[in-house]
């Protein structure tokens, strides 16, 4: 456990405490409980992308991949219903074997082609969920799905608070995970891959077995994010909540935040998911209160801004501060 | 006999949509030669063309869109939306690209991908402006229909299954002479000379007193240009346009690049009329839910056992 | 038996021949040299020796035996494996809505206790009715096309770096390669990974293996550091390093494998007198560890002064072997090197 280091043991108390001042329920929640939620994406892309250098721009197909099995396999329409915590331990295996079964393809690719693939895998993916309305029931989604129980204690919907610190704790053990991968063998033979990926197999790294199980970390967290994502809505929603935008989302997190950087990639699922859920409804809500636009004006929906977001944060990190808003010090043990 | 018949004109559909990929594709893969970056922003201007396109239908605001009228605003739509696109394409990589030359390959990537998506949101807007042409602007996301300026009549006959109609005619009246006034310009000018040297080696370009990069300019203008066409005969031929068309069509016109082997232009046109026919004839003999799975499953496939392309080489590099 | 045999390598790309027909050998504890003007084919050579390239024509053999993946029973596993997962990924994939909906669709009622036998039975009779077109021949051809697949990434990958790497050659590059980004310390522990055996598991749980690896290696990572002179800035980024600081890096880099070769590419390049004099030192301490070293060289002093044994390359050819005196005579060498005496 110990040994976090302090932004990121700053995080977690901050986060933990934040509740206490936040009243029971409202829009505070529903913006934190995504954060939290693509905060768990974010750090499975940091895996592929900012450790090991593997662009991937297909992450909403794990996160649809996890939704889709947590909701198989507990929802009371189909037979198997597993539970609550079953269900997560099965999505997380699921999610992955996925990251084994759609990185296999791609390991002898690098740069602009391998993030081609991935994006055509991400699309496949959901046309694939999308078409085999039987087991996924099509734009309908799964649902309802059960809660999280503790004993004889079950968490529902409307506590707030149980779900923002349930989601935290999630969000704690990957960080935990990560960290602990980070700073390990495993961690320096990714790093080493994107350092330098010729100069890694002439010091005997395995190219092939290496980017797998970075794929395979990585994808078993988005899915687990999926996972979590569907439980809280108590649906799966439609195959479309999972698209290419969701992947971008995904990249604008960790490029924001820094490439690499555990502790950015929560900094940056803040920033950019704060800013869809909490700045832009804050913004819609003013102007319609100060009377400019309306329902029917297109600028005053928060939803119709979220590509410009995407779009000038990208391009404004990338130029401005391209090592993101918390760069990684030094990969790795020795910080 | 029917099925020749039906055939037949998937063969139709298949290459006229084809011809109006292959516009899209030569932009993606003539940029793609010159700086080794997928303009990932191409397909969203395609898109914006149509909606200036449709916007200028609003404004000149005629009744009776038939006859002269109606093609001469098919003329003005054309000249207008190239121009737009070929200058919006070329703005892009004066902001967005030109400062990143020496970034990292994920830089530009990435900021590709972020001009993409101003572009997508630029549309979203577009098409909520309180216009007639859409719809009052009511419900902004919503496809906007495109009136139907060219005819849909058959010329084969009212009594032919198989149809050709003036749409096909506008799209091979139009691209084929566009692509051999591109391959003119490419072969026979200086400008193209200076393109293709730049594709080759740009360090030695520069050193043989090329102005890289006012010819990377230029190739951004062209392929703009071509996509701003591609725009108008899309729309015309569809008759309606969205703000998410640009993934779609981007997505088909990249994947015809790629197929055809990217950096070639003759690869790139190619590699669309089989994209157009593998859409038509999916849509026809599969099912029309399975066809972009089969498309992105063909760029996958193409990227992952030969990237350089069906009628690409296969060069070994040294390292 | 020598250690290292180069038997009759060439190397093609497209119509330039930078290597050809290459032949030594190189004994157990030799300094060995490969010279030659630039352009000669050295590093192609190195490259070919290690695997980066596949020899176009000839081999290399290592303690007598082709460095390579064979064909065994694993692979004829894996092979059988993909292909019956690959068969019925595609059976299912095909025809998962009707099998669905007439095993679990059909059978399935809210809180009514699920017959899984029936559903079973319902499915695999549903499957029965897929047509040929449909399942079978599917099923087939994806078991086809996944073991072929199988067998043709292992055809096209038998004699990869990595394996060639841990079987006892470690090297160093002409443009030196370092994990820019990662600390002096991690990168020699990078080099090291060929004798570590923590797994994923034991990396995320912590298991008692995690720590006791973690010490040996730390420890010996911090050795190799001080054996080339740069313990003071064991935890500083690799990037930070000066360039004279950062060949000694790669050099523990490369020793941090325990190879039984070491492959140095120009390591006095961009050196002076003082510098190279310390490599020289550096390089005996190496052979003293019973490392057998094979170093591509410009610098003339550098060579003579510590080879036992050298060859000379000009365009792809192998124009003279032999010691340092034999080479100093020989006519055709020193014309090839007209000029280029004591120059990096």
């Amino acid at each position: 456990m110990g040994r976090l280091p302090k932004p990121i043991l700053a995080y977690f108390a901050i986060m933990a405490a934040l509740p206490l001042f936040m009243g029971a329920s409202g829009l505070f929640y529903d913006a934190f409980q995504a954060i939290f939620v693509f905060s768990l994406v974010g750090l499975g892309l940091n895996v592929v992308t900012g450790f090991t250098g593997l662009l991937n721009l297909g992450m909403a197909a794990f996160m649809a991949i996890g939704a889709y099995a947590f909701a198989i396999l507990t929802s009371d329409i189909y037979p198997f219903q597993i539970g609550f915590w079953w269900g997560i331990v099965a999505t997380v295996a699921i999610g992955a074997m996925s990251g084994f079964l759609l990185g296999a393809p791609t390991l002898g690719l690098s740069g602009d082609y391998l993030a081609i693939v991935t994006m055509g895998f991400g699309e496949i993916t959901l046309d694939v969920l999308k078409n085999l309305d039987a087991v996924t029931k099509g734009t309908q989604g799964i649902n309802p799905l059960p809660r999280p129980t503790f004993g004889s204690w079950s968490l529902d919907l409307q506590q707030e608070r149980g779900w923002y610190w349930l989601l935290l704790g999630f969000v704690l053990l990957a960080v935990i995970a990560v960290r602990r991968l980070e700073r390990s063998r495993s961690g320096r033979a990714w790093f080493s891959i994107r350092e330098d990926s010729l100069a890694s197999q002439c010091m005997g790294i395995p190219p092939k077995r290496t980017k797998m199980i970075a794929f395979a970390t990585g994808s078993a967290l988005a899915a687990l994010g999926g996972a979590l994502f569907a439980a809280l809505l108590s649906s799966t929603g439609e195959p479309a909540s999972y698209d290419f935008q969701v992947s971008i989302l995904a990249l604008c997190i960790v490029i924001v935040g820094g490439m690499g950087s555990v502790a950015g990639t929560l900094v940056g699922a803040v920033v950019m998911v704060g800013m869809n859920s909490l700045v832009l409804v804050k913004l819609a809500e003013w102007a319609g209160a100060a009377g400019v636009g309306n329902a029917s004006n297109v600028l005053a929906s928060p939803n119709n801004w979220k590509y410009l977001i995407f779009g000038l944060a990208l391009i404004l990190v990338v130029r401005l501060k391209p090592d993101g808003l918390l760069p990684p010090r030094l990969e790795g043990g020795a910080s | 006999m029917e099925w020749v018949d039906f055939f037949l004109q998937q063969l139709i559909t298949g290459l006229s949509n084809g011809m109006i990929i292959a516009l899209i594709a030569i932009g993606y893969t003539m940029v793609y030669g010159i700086i080794e970056l997928i303009n990932f922003a191409h397909g969203d201007l395609f898109m914006l063309g149509a909606f200036l396109a449709l916007t200028l239908l609003g404004m000149l605001g005629l009744g009776d869109w038939s006859g002269a009228s109606a093609w001469a605003a098919v003329v003005i739509m054309l000249i207008a939306s190239a121009g737009f696109c070929g200058v919006l394409n070329w703005s892009i990589d004066r902001l967005a690209y030109k400062p990143l030359r020496s970034a990292s390959k994920l830089s530009l990537l990435v900021s590709a991908i972020g001009a993409s998506f101003i572009l997508v949101n630029l549309g979203l807007f577009w098409g909520g402006l309180p216009l007639d042409v859409f719809a009052g602007g009511v419900a902004a996301a919503a496809p906007k229909d495109f009136p139907a300026l060219v005819p849909n009549t058959n010329l084969l006959g009212e009594e032919s299954l198989v149809q050709f109609t003036p749409k096909d005619v506008l799209v091979w009246v139009v691209t084929v002479p566009l692509m051999i006034g591109l391959t003119w310009i490419v072969t026979r000018t200086r400008l193209g000379k200076a393109m293709r040297a730049t594709a080759q080696n740009p360090v030695a370009a520069r050193l043989m007193g090329i102005d890289t990069d006012r010819v990377i300019g230029a190739t951004f203008l062209i392929g703009g240009a071509l996509g701003g066409f591609a725009s108008v005969i899309y729309s015309l031929y569809n008759n309606t346009i969205s703000f998410q068309m640009g993934y779609r069509a981007g997505m088909d016109a990249f994947t015809a690049a790629v197929l055809g082997g990217i950096g070639s232009m003759p690869g790139a046109v190619t590699g669309a009329l089989v994209i157009g026919l593998v859409r038509s004839m999916s849509d026809a003999y599969l099912e029309t839910r399975w066809t972009n799975t089969i498309v992105f499953g063909i760029l996958v496939l193409i990227l992952i056992f030969r990237p350089s392309g069906l009628l690409g080489s296969r060069a070994k590099e040294k390292v | 038996m020598s250690l290292l045999e180069v038997r009759g390598i060439s190397m093609r790309f497209g119509g330039l021949t930078a290597v050809d027909d290459v032949s030594f050998n190189v004994d157990q504890g030799q300094i060995f040299a490969v010279i030659g003007p630039n352009g000669a084919g050295k590093t192609t050579l190195f490259n070919a020796i290690t695997g980066v390239y596949e020899p176009t024509e000839g081999s290399v053999r290592f303690r007598g035996s082709p460095v390579r993946r064979e064909a065994d029973a694993r692979l004829g596993l894996r092979a059988a494996i993909v292909a019956v997962l690959a068969g019925l990924g595609a059976f299912l994939g095909i025809n998962i809505q009707e099998l669905w909906m007439a095993g679990i669709d059909a059978n399935y009622t809210l809180n009514q206790p699920f017959p899984w036998g029936k559903a079973l039975q319902d499915a695999l009779g549903a499957a029965r009715e897929v047509p040929f077109a449909w399942g079978v021949l599917p099923a087939i051809l994806g078991a086809g096309v996944g073991a072929g697949t199988v067998v043709a990434l292992w055809q096209r990958s038998r004699r990869t770096p990595d394996l060639i790497a841990r079987a006892g050659l470690a090297r160093t590059f002409q443009n030196i390669r370092l994990f820019t980004d990662l600390s002096l310390v991690e990168n020699v522990l990078v080099g090291m990974d060929s004798r570590m055996s923590n797994g994923f598991w034991t990396d995320l749980l912590h298991l008692p293996a995690f720590s006791r690896e973690r010490a040996w290696t730390e420890r010996e990572a911090l050795d190799l550091l001080q054996f080339v002179g740069l313990s003071e800035r064991a935890h500083e980024a690799a990037g930070s390093l000066p360039y004279g600081h950062r060949r000694r890096l790669e050099i523990a880099r490369a020793l941090a494998s325990k190879p039984a070769v070491l492959l140095l590419d120009e390591p006095a390049a961009g050196m002076n007198p003082s510098e190279v004099a310390e490599l020289m030192e550096l390089i005996r301490r190496v052979r003293e560890r019973g490392v057998t070293v094979i170093l591509i060289e410009h610098h003339m002093k550098l060579v003579m002064g510590i080879s036992d044994r050298i060859v000379v390359l000009q365009y792809g050819k192998l124009i003279g072997q032999g010691t340092p005196a034999e080479i100093r005579a020989d006519r055709r060498c020193i014309e090839a090197y007209l000029g280029t005496e004591g120059e990096g």
